[in-house]
């Protein structure tokens, strides 16, 4: 109620002020819907909101437009939305585990809090993949850690963030395999074809979407989902090769707290029709489709928090 | 080559010049409103390409590309303000060329500039893609670190007056870009618990505030407008044509030197426009017969800006399309309408995907080419509004346009304020000699040298000395070379200006101000 | 106005200031973030240091020319925060349509006194620049503009 009379009376004046007619009231959505993307543009998650977004557009009736607000692997724009963003449901704001559980965590002043607000769905899961130049000196999976056993932090596997999804599973891939490498953080997926093709680093730790992008270029050497990934069927599993190791991203969205109920399903079942309209052109890139919402996302973040939680406090402690 | 001339007669019908000549026009609009860069043309026009087909949305897109870069000029030397921060360099002689009298035939140079300019760029992209784009990614962190320390060089040039506070003003501009989130440590730093600084200061912010505040105040403060009112043409429109036609292509050195530096730089991933206009106009006056003269209203620096940022263009998208790496900023957006359309960057795109391809490589040549008429009428328009608008209502004008440009770059109302602060402290630093030119490179440059440096040091973390991995690689050690170089030539010839001049008790009243106002005092 | 005043002087103790305010209360920060910015900082307190000595040494400019007159320069920065301020409350529209109006009013006045009757003729003109601007935004660019607090 209180949200339908802040529209009313901003309606209003703006009525007043042009001093043209016209009625107030209107159902969810009247305006334009503002879809920020809290990285640079390019990376996957742009690109999911690129696609998304004539779907959302022709379904919900409104523009949908997409920002970018990278920076700080998404920290600066969750917590300037978790600050600022009205819960009217026209600003909506990709989320993605385990950015938003790890950061918190980590950083004394991450400027916004894992929970603080309504995730609308997870829209999709992006394993971890490992990927060598092609000229690199590692063909599988065990040259590799069997190099980094002899040379500590020789190794650099380049990712996208600090304590990303690709950061975690350096982490992970350290503790299962008993080496220590060095993990060198990009600014978003964007620079990382450059990094490996450039043998800037030994290799990179990033999602399965680079490592099928990268097909003629660069090699993938193992995959970190339960089952290899279909649109790269060649690729073994971290599972196949005798380390546990499952993980990578889940990419959301969400709205701010205390958005009105209607709003959010509406906004789920937009996402929902959208992501089934576009995993025709998504999955051949590498992406595994999700439709994870109401209760099953606390579930999937209080599964993932207990994961990551002595990973991090682990890193935390060196 | 068939695919070439297929592709050629996509466009040459009447639905594909239209939606070039609209996507140019578009664009130039968008790119001459300060805060709208070409990224932001690029996004916020995206959703209207999603009714076209792959071709045609791409065409659009490309020449909205294509013009936005070019609109940035208008503002640049109209009203002292980077439309996009492409155009930096243009100012520094576009404006004195301005308030000369000389506003139509700055823009004149520029458009030519342009479209020559966007013209390279295509041929570049369509004969030398394949191998051009192994430049791209040979340059690795470390290499990132010495290109921005090259591009600090160009403090020296930019710094009108004393070079120690050149030095200064590029480290305030450094550690302005540092506030916020760090890059690489991903903490947040310099933010004094002010939530909404963890956003940092953008570089477009910076650039507006201290571009245009200080102008409006000091317009303010004057009371007059930023053009001499007789903007008289000597011999015309056609005249200052001819003449600025005749002044670049008699003596095209300038012009090829400024294509190739904005064809390399524009592979480099990383650094965009920016850099490449600020790097093209540095070499114009290094090499320049006069190097004094610029800064005073010398076209060759004008020429040099906007041919360099519009071989950018089409040159960015050489790692783009070979490699899946994005050159620029707003390339970024094409790669996503790229994967949209279920393109992947690579080989294939040239070959199985030729006619597209080749297609809207083309679409961005005719849109260089319109650039001329659209370019030249458009120009005479604005120039002519801005010479004939009373000045009182030019500046609360510019001032809303400013807002409004500032607020929509990320719907910041928080930046608007940022964007007066700065661009208000920014008038008195320009009184005791600090410019905004060197602040603003610091800004674009600090960013791409942190990330660098602090990826260099983690990568080489298992080696003894871990500051040797900055010259382990050689393309490190010619760029250190070429550093020394530049630092060398540039500083040399000032240092021995200076101490010569220090004899006759200095009394220069430093930099580029001087000169256009002396100029203008004239009736 | 010109203002004596030793700028290399000034200049390094900015350099100085600006360099305090980011050092003195900074935070704990782990190496990779402080790492560059620490560095930078210490170039900036010798090369202000180095300001300071030159100030003493041999001087450059020792007066500052504010051209035109200080009080408009005053009364400029102070409508221009206004304005920003009054947006936030007021909304973009009214808060800019009042200050486009003032502030021209204000730079006209310099030449000549401004009539009732150019006052009236200038509203329409403002009018129609002030609602194109921001039609464009609002419906082409689709930028949310702020409503203004006071109404909500």
């Amino acid at each position: 109620m209180k949200i339908a009379a802040t529209q009313w009376v901003g309606s209003l004046s703006l009525l007043v002020a042009l001093g043209m007619p016209g009625v107030a009231f209107a159902e969810y959505p009247e305006q334009p819907i503002t879809y920020t993307i809290p990285f640079d543009p390019g990376g996957e998650s742009d690109i999911t909101a690129r696609f998304q977004e004539p779907h959302l557009e022709e379904i919900l009736g409104v523009n949908v437009n997409v920002t970018h607000r990278p920076g700080g692997g998404g920290a600066v724009g969750w917590s300037e939305f978790q600050n600022s963003a009205e819960p009217t449901g026209y600003e909506l704001i990709g989320v993605n585990i385990p950015h938003i559980i790890a950061q918190p965590i980590m950083r004394t002043n991450a400027g916004y809090e894992t929970d603080n607000w309504k995730i609308v769905m997870f829209y999709h899961f992006t394993p971890n993949a490992l990927i060598v130049p092609q000229d690199s000196p590692f063909k599988t999976l065990d040259d590799l850690v069997a190099y980094a056993k002899e040379n500590p932090e020789a190794v650099t596997l380049g990712g996208s963030g600090t304590y990303s999804a690709n950061h975690l599973g350096v982490l992970r891939l350290e503790r299962e395999a008993g080496i220590d490498v060095t993990y060198i953080p990009f600014t978003g997926t964007g620079p990382l074809p450059a990094a490996v093709q450039g043998g800037h680093v030994s290799g990179i730790f990033n999602y399965s979407m680079l490592g099928v992008q990268m097909e003629d270029t660069a090699r993938v050497l193992a995959v970190a989902s339960e089952e290899r990934v279909p649109a790269m069927p060649d690729v073994p599993t971290f599972k196949e090769l005798g380390y546990d190791l499952v993980g990578g991203a889940y990419r959301g969205v969400a709205v701010p707290k205390g958005t009105p109920e209607e709003v959010v399903t509406k906004l789920e079942k937009a996402f929902t029709e959208a992501n089934k309209r576009i995993t025709e052109k998504q999955e051949p890139l590498g992406f595994v489709m999700t439709y994870i919402t109401d209760e099953e996302v606390d579930k999937v973040i209080q599964q993932l928090k207990t994961a990551y939680q002595p990973i991090l406090e682990d890193a935390e402690a060196q | 080559m068939e695919m070439l001339v297929e592709a050629l007669m996509s466009i040459l019908t009447f639905k594909g010049l239209i939606t070039i000549l609209v996507g140019v026009t578009a664009g130039l609009f968008i790119g001459a409103l300060p805060g709208l860069t070409a990224t932001m043309a690029l996004a916020v026009l995206l959703p209207f390409t999603f009714t076209m087909d792959a071709l045609q949305g791409l065409m659009a897109l490309g020449a909205v590309y294509m013009g936005a870069i070019y609109g940035g000029a208008f503002t640049a030397i109209l009203i002292n303000t980077p439309g996009t921060p492409s155009s930096i360099a243009t100012c520094f002689d576009g404006y004195p060329m301005a308030r000369q009298g000389r506003a139509y035939e700055a823009l004149a140079a520029a458009t030519i500039a342009s479209v020559v300019g966007g013209i390279v760029g295509v041929s570049f992209l369509l004969l030398l893609a394949p191998p051009l784009a192994r430049l791209a990614v040979v340059f690795g962190p470390a290499e990132m670190f010495w290109v921005a320390m090259l591009g600090l060089t160009l403090v020296a040039s930019l710094s009108s007056g004393s070079l120690l506070k050149g030095l200064m003003g590029g480290c305030i501009g450094i550690l302005l870009s540092t506030i916020g989130v760090s890059p690489i440590g991903g903490e947040t730093r310099f933010i004094y618990g002010i939530p909404a600084l963890q956003g940092g200061i953008t570089l477009i912010v910076a650039l507006i505030g201290l571009f245009v505040v200080p102008e409006v105040l000091s317009m303010a403060a004057q009371g007059r407008g930023a053009l001499p009112e007789s903007g008289k043409l000597e011999g015309g429109v056609g005249g200052a044509i001819r003449k600025m036609g005749r002044h670049i292509f008699l003596k095209p050195v300038n012009l090829i030197r400024s294509c190739i530096i904005g064809q390399i730089i524009a592979i480099i991933p990383g650094a965009g426009g920016n850099v490449t206009s600020l790097v093209a106009y540095n070499e114009a006056k290094r090499f320049s017969g006069k190097p004094e003269s610029f800064g005073k209203g010398n076209v060759d620096g004008v020429v040099a800006s906007e041919s360099s940022n519009n071989v950018m263009v089409a040159g960015s998208m050489v790692p783009l399309l070979t490699l899946g790496i994005p050159g620029a900023p707003p390339d970024a957006i094409i790669l996503g309408v790229l994967l949209m359309h279920g393109l992947r960057p690579g080989l294939d795109l040239f070959t199985e995907t030729g006619v597209l391809t080749n297609g809207f490589i083309l679409s961005m040549g005719f849109a260089a080419l319109f650039l001329l008429p659209v370019g030249l009428l458009g120009g005479r328009l604005i120039h002519r509004v801005v010479v004939k608008t009373p000045y009182y209502f030019l500046l609360p004008s510019i001032t809303m346009v400013t807002i409004l440009g500032t607020y929509a770059l990320r719907n910041s109302f928080l930046d608007v304020g940022l964007m007066l602060l700065l661009g208000t402290l920014g008038y008195f630093l320009r009184l005791i000699g600090l410019y905004a030119a060197p602040i603003v490179l610091g800004m674009i440059l600090g960013i791409i040298a942190e990330k660098g440096y602090v990826q260099t040091m983690l990568i080489s973390i298992a080696d003894p000395i871990p500051w040797l991995g900055l010259v382990e690689n050689p393309l490190s050690k010619v760029l250190v070379v070429l550093v020394v170089l530049s630092a060398a030539t540039s500083l040399l010839p000032a240092w021995l200006e200076r101490s010569g001049r220090m004899a006759k008790a200095n009394p220069d009243k430093t930099g580029s101000d001087k000169g256009s106002r002396e100029e203008e005092s004239k009736p | 106005m010109i203002v004596r005043l030793n700028t290399d002087l000034a200049a390094g103790i900015l350099g100085l200031a600006f360099a305090a305010i980011l050092w003195l209360p900074r935070e704990e920060l782990g190496r990779l973030s402080i790492i560059f910015p620490r560095a930078m900082i210490i170039i900036t307190v010798l090369l202000a240091l180095t300001l300071v000595i030159k100030a003493f040494v041999k001087p450059a400019e020792r007066q500052v020319e504010i051209e035109g007159s200080p009080l408009r320069l005053i009364i400029a920065i102070a409508v221009l925060f206004a304005w920003w301020y009054a947006i936030g409350i007021l909304g973009f529209l009214l808060a800019t349509a009042i200050a486009f109006f003032g502030f021209t009013w204000f730079l006209a006045r310099i030449e000549t006194p401004v009539s009732a009757r150019r006052l009236a003729m200038w509203v329409p003109i403002m009018a129609l620049l002030i609602g194109v601007f921001y039609l464009a935004f609002t419906e082409i660019l689709s930028v949310r503009l702020p409503t203004g607090s006071l109404w909500s």
